[in-house]
């Protein structure tokens, strides 16, 4: 019961960067733009946010800082592949390597040096619950921050003629397009959104799940999480559910370790990939068998008026 | 006032040309502010990189080091483009290379097989980096999964599985700890040229190099493979089993990348140890997309890509900035030559009320 409880615990915590990644996912791909440069995005949000950090010492700064870098960054790519009308798993795949390599860069002296992790706080009642009470409710700022982002995602998305509209743009550009709406402003602005919310992802890597700074520090969690908003079905509820289990895949390999059982650290390392291509497998069988078409329908492709797509 | 793009009536070869070398050049602007960032005096780091690289003998020894697996990791990712797959798994498959080729150097006797030794172990690379490309493949084919997604996550996983090795039964006794397996019998390494590290990798890589591009160009089966890529309804029509095809190409292109993981444990290393690669898999989506898919335009780009990697390593001794360098410079040269590929179809125009 206890290593249960506190388990949840940890996959709420790896859970929430993947939920913030795959929520920015899900606006962009909505509307018809992919992000492969998430994983890119998620080490630019944690860069920014541990050297903001250290700066000032204001946790509030340094999410400040980490969310408008990660928009900025991400209108680099969505020049490259809306304005320029280049590919957009290519661009991504750019973005991701300018990420890596940013990070690298910069945080090769930021190697050693440490900051303060956010604290947890525990809501009154709701953190009595046995079981989830403390991984849900006793937990820090950004956790529940991540809760809002996926009620306003949802909301904005399902519930308003905003998000109504993004979904079309997804879905099918040219009937917008002759209803006099900007195909490319409406995509380049979710797509930035979403680069903004994978930016929050990344500074929870160095503002709650480490205190000092490691190369590499988001290990391939952003690939994991454009599986993610697949298996999601490109929706905020879902991502939160997918996000969850991740994290628990994650934390499971870390609880594990520590107990020393008998299986090889690195071969309980290799288990939060391999669930997410079986996961991802098993989705898209279901999917076809039962012939249900999620993916948004103009994903991926390039609008231009006036050409044959 | 508007700007607006305007289609080109014609469009030529030198416009291709001049697009790439302003783009290229772009990239070395934006690259040089990053390094004034880091507080590096950019014309004093390229000054440098031109007289290491390119004035001396072993700046030519290393960029040919260099060029050879990313002419391999090139191919590989070319190959499944060709069929507009996206096989970001080349940097698994050169480890899972890695991994059959060391098996073969300590399970097998030396004196037995004598000089067929080095075969068996190419053979070796040749399955293990087959059968990891093959994976993503497979479940594409299938299943229509993303191969995007399960090629590159599968790379998490073979360098884990290089690690397990590494620091498991594979590690050398008398390493102190370190996490590297015995040097390979003299029989199990590729021979060098003269005194320099550019050894028979390089021919190997060109050999496929030859190879995929007559393929690609003379034969049925390049031809089945493009027009698949270009219109699966029309192939499946004319009779070609697209989804066999799927399979066969992620196979043959693992099998390639595997065999850059081969050159470069028999060539330069003489035994598996951690990063061995240093990203020429993700490398090779660059040099593939820079050639526009094309074997033989993979030959410049690789050696593009390699002056990269050679001048990184020029600046991590003299500033001391990480490798990560690399990577920087990958994704602006990528994103300039993506950004710039409209401009050789298109003019910007500005227009007036």
């Amino acid at each position: 019961m206890e290593f249960l409880t506190q388990a949840l615990v940890a996959a709420v915590e790896m859970g929430t960067p993947l939920l913030f990644a795959t929520l920015g996912g899900v606006i962009s791909e909505r509307a018809g733009v992919i992000n492969l440069g998430m994983e890119g995005l998620l080490l630019v949000g944690a860069l920014v946010a541990f050297v903001t950090m250290l700066g000032t010492q204001s946790y509030l700064a340094a999410l400040g800082a980490a969310v408008v870098v990660a928009g900025v960054v991400t209108m680099v790519h969505g020049l490259v592949c809306l304005v320029l009308r280049a590919n957009q798993i290519a661009s991504g795949l750019a973005l991701t390597l300018f990420g890596t390599g940013l990070s690298g860069l910069f945080g090769d002296q930021l190697i050693g040096k440490t900051i303060e992790p956010l604290d947890n706080h525990a809501l009154p009642l709701l953190s009595q619950i046995p079981l989830i009470g403390p991984a849900l409710f006793d937990q820090d700022v950004l956790v529940y921050l991540s809760y809002s982002c996926v009620l306003a995602t949802w909301f904005v998305l399902y519930k308003s003629r905003l998000g109504l509209t993004i979904r079309s743009m997804g879905e099918n550009p040219a009937v917008c397009d002759t209803m006099g709406l900007s195909v490319l402003g409406y995509r380049f602005w979710c797509l930035v959104a979403g680069g903004m919310l994978i930016g929050l992802g990344g500074a929870y890597f160095s503002l709650a799940l480490n205190s000092y700074w490691v190369d590499n520090i988001t290990a391939g969690r952003g690939w994991i999480a454009v599986a993610l908003v697949i298996f999601a079905f490109w929706d905020p509820v879902k991502a939160l559910a997918g996000a969850y289990l991740f994290g628990f895949a994650i934390a499971l390999e870390l609880r594990l370790q520590l107990l020393g059982i008998g299986l090889s650290p690195y071969f309980l390392k290799m288990l939060p990939y391999l669930l997410t291509i079986l996961v991802l497998t098993t989705v898209t069988i279901r999917n076809q068998r039962r012939g249900i078409q999620v993916m948004p329908a103009g994903l991926g492709q390039g609008f231009v008026r006036g050409e044959k797509h | 006032m508007r700007l607006f793009f305007e289609k080109r009536t014609t469009t030529t070869p030198l416009g291709h040309t001049a697009t790439i070398v302003g783009a290229v050049a772009l990239a070395l602007v934006l690259g040089a502010g990053f390094l004034a960032l880091v507080g590096v005096n950019p014309l004093e780091a390229y000054a440098l990189v031109v007289e290491e690289v390119f004035l001396s003998g072993y700046g030519w020894q290393d960029l040919l080091v260099k060029f050879t697996p990313l002419l391999f990791t090139g191919c590989a990712v070319a190959l499944a483009a060709q069929m507009r797959l996206w096989n970001i798994g080349a940097e698994g498959q050169f480890h899972m290379g890695t991994v059959f080729v060391t098996w073969g150097s300590l399970h097998l006797n030396p004196d037995t097989w004598g000089w067929s030794m080095i075969l068996i172990m190419g053979l070796l690379a040749v399955a293990g980096g087959g059968l990891w490309g093959s994976i993503p493949g497979v479940l594409k084919s299938r299943f229509g999964v993303n191969e995007i997604i399960t090629s590159l996550l599968l790379n998490y996983v073979a360098v884990a599985w290089v690690d397990q090795h590494l620091f498991g039964s594979w590690r050398d006794p008398a390493s102190n700890n370190f996490p590297i397996t015995r040097e390979f019998a003299e029989v199990a390494r590729l021979p060098s040229f003269g005194y320099t590290s550019v050894h028979f990798g390089l021919i190997l890589a060109l050999v496929v190099v030859l190879v995929m591009a007559w393929v690609l160009l003379k034969t049925k089966l390049g031809f089945q493979i493009q027009l698949t890529g270009d219109n699966p309804d029309a192939a499946g029509y004319a009779g070609v089993n697209g989804r066999l095809l799927i399979i066969l190409v992620f196979a043959f292109s693992g099998a390639i990348a595997g065999l850059a993981g081969f050159s470069e444990v028999t060539g330069i290393h003489y035994r598996l140890q951690q990063n061995i690669s240093i990203g020429y898999g993700y490398t090779g989506i660059i040099v593939a997309w820079l050639a526009r898919n094309h074997p033989l335009g993979i030959l410049l780009s690789a050696l593009f890509m390699a002056v990269i990697f050679v001048s990184a390593e020029v600046l991590q001794i003299e500033y001391g900035l990480p490798i990560a360098m690399v990577y920087l410079y990958q994704g602006v040269i990528l994103f300039t030559v993506l950004g710039s590929e409209i401009f050789t179809e298109y003019r910007l125009r500005l227009r007036t009320a």
